[in-house]
Parts: structure tokens; C-alpha cells; sequence
């Protein structure tokens, strides 16, 4: 999938655990691990929201986009 | 008092009755198998169990193919209410995710068996006439158990299209689980 989740390299930045981020935003490890392993096939906006306030970043931080053919 | 009967019960009345049918079935399909087997390699006069004495005498090979076209729909009736025994007992069937691969598995696989037993119904009953009109006494299509072949090709038709429909089921719950 040309979505990529960059939620490892915010977490690396703002150096905070998948524990702690998954207290914060009230997501269990398992959702948090699937978001991070880029698992997810989709993500909500609520969910989204949470991850911003809690990394204090914006949602381009965590998705991006990547061309597959490139 | 209003009676609630709750899915689980409806599930556990389902289980004993698919148990009894897929007992009954096999039993029907073990007797037509055996007794084809004993008539042609023992006792020619068992063929008269099944009152296809008359047949047998007048050719082995139609009495071959009469109860060959007999077992097929019984051993695929066993078959079917083996995969229903199958589904009930295992823990495959789950109410809170109903829609998972086995269960898509279970429908495309009951849909073609009972498909099969349609049209392997139809040919023996259609087969039994042919002979019926040669003027050999053969036992009706009720005895026989090869009656109701448009009820089991049109369950078939009916569970092909459920299965199609369950297939979405499954993307959209697996859909469903992977989004956060």
C-alpha cells in the first residue's frame, strides 16, 4: 500500500514507549502495534486526532505517501 | 410468560439434529453401497431389498448404474450434514465475528455439495424412467430417496449466491478489525 505510518520515527522523536502512547491516546498495544507494523488498512480520524495531541504533531508527521512505482 | 429461546439453545437443537440426519444418512448410504456389493459378489438375491430384484435380472449393468446414481445423492447428503456436524462442534462458529474464512469455506462447500445432490438426484430419477419405460419394475423415486432434486439444486443456486455475499462479509469485517 503506498500509505506509509510513520508513528515509529514520531514515537523515536518525541521518545515515548508504545505503553506510554497507548495510555495516552486510550488505544490497545495490539490497535497500536497493528497502526505501527502498518498493518492498519484503515485508520479514524478520533484515533488520529488522539495520536497528534498526544505526539504534538501534525497528521502528515505520521501518514505519508509513497508511490509504489518509484 | 414469553419463552426466549436463545442462540446457543437454537445452535445445541441444531447440533442434535444434524447429528441424528448425518447418522440416518450415513446408514442410507452404507445400505445402498453394501447392498449393491453383497447382490454382485455374493447373493444375487439381495438385489431384492431395495425391490430392484427385477432389474438386476434383466441387466447387472442398469442395476449398477441405478444404484450407483442412488448413492451418489445419499453418500452427498452424508457428506453435507457431516460439514453441518463439522461447523456446530467446532469452534468455528462464532456469533460476535460470524464472518470468517471457514465459515465462507463451509457455505461454497455446501452450496456445491447440494448442487451435486441435485443433479445426481435428477439424473437417477430421469434414469429410473427410462428403465420404467423399458418395463422393468423399479421402486419409486420416494423409496429410492432420489425425490426433490429442483428443491436441492435450487438450495443450491440460493447458497452459492449466500456464499458469494459472505465473501464481502468477510473483506468488510476483516476490513472492520484492521481499522484503528
Amino acid at each position: 500500500m503506498p500509505i506509509i505510518v510513520n508513528l515509529d520515527v514520531m514515537m523515536a522523536r518525541r521518545k515515548i514507549s508504545l505503553n506510554e502512547l497507548s495510555e495516552k491516546v486510550d488505544i490497545t498495544l495490539s490497535n497500536l502495534s497493528i497502526l505501527k507494523t502498518g498493518k492498519a488498512k484503515a485508520i479514524r480520524f478520533s484515533t488520529l486526532e488522539a495520536i497528534c495531541r498526544a505526539l504534538d504533531c501534525q497528521p502528515g508527521d505520521i501518514l505519508e505517501y509513497r508511490d509504489d512505482k518509484s | 410468560m414469553e419463552i426466549k429461546i436463545s442462540t446457543r439453545q437454537t445452535l445445541r437443537i441444531l447440533n442434535i439434529i444434524a447429528w441424528y440426519l448425518f447418522i440416518g444418512m450415513c446408514i442410507e448410504a452404507g445400505s445402498f453401497i453394501f447392498n449393491a456389493f453383497y447382490t454382485m459378489a455374493i447373493n444375487p438375491e439381495a438385489a431384492g431389498y431395495f425391490r430392484m430384484a427385477e432389474l438386476y435380472a434383466y441387466d447387472q449393468g442398469y442395476f449398477l448404474v441405478q444404484v450407483l446414481l442412488v448413492s451418489i445423492p445419499a453418500v452427498l447428503k452424508a457428506i453435507l450434514f457431516f460439514l453441518i456436524v463439522k461447523i456446530l462442534m467446532g469452534k468455528k462458529l462464532n456469533m460476535a465475528q460470524p464472518f470468517n474464512r471457514e465459515m465462507g469455506r463451509f457455505l461454497r462447500n455446501a452450496s456445491w455439495i447440494s448442487l451435486g445432490t441435485g443433479v445426481f438426484s435428477l439424473w437417477a430419477g430421469t434414469y429410473r424412467i427410462w428403465l420404467q419405460q423399458k418395463g422393468i419394475s423399479i421402486p419409486d423415486a420416494e423409496k429410492l430417496n432420489i425425490e426433490g432434486a429442483s428443491i436441492w439444486i435450487f438450495m443450491g443456486v440460493i447458497l452459492l449466491i449466500i456464499a458469494q455475499l459472505f465473501k464481502r462479509g468477510i473483506e468488510i469485517q476483516s476490513e472492520n478489525e484492521l481499522t484503528i
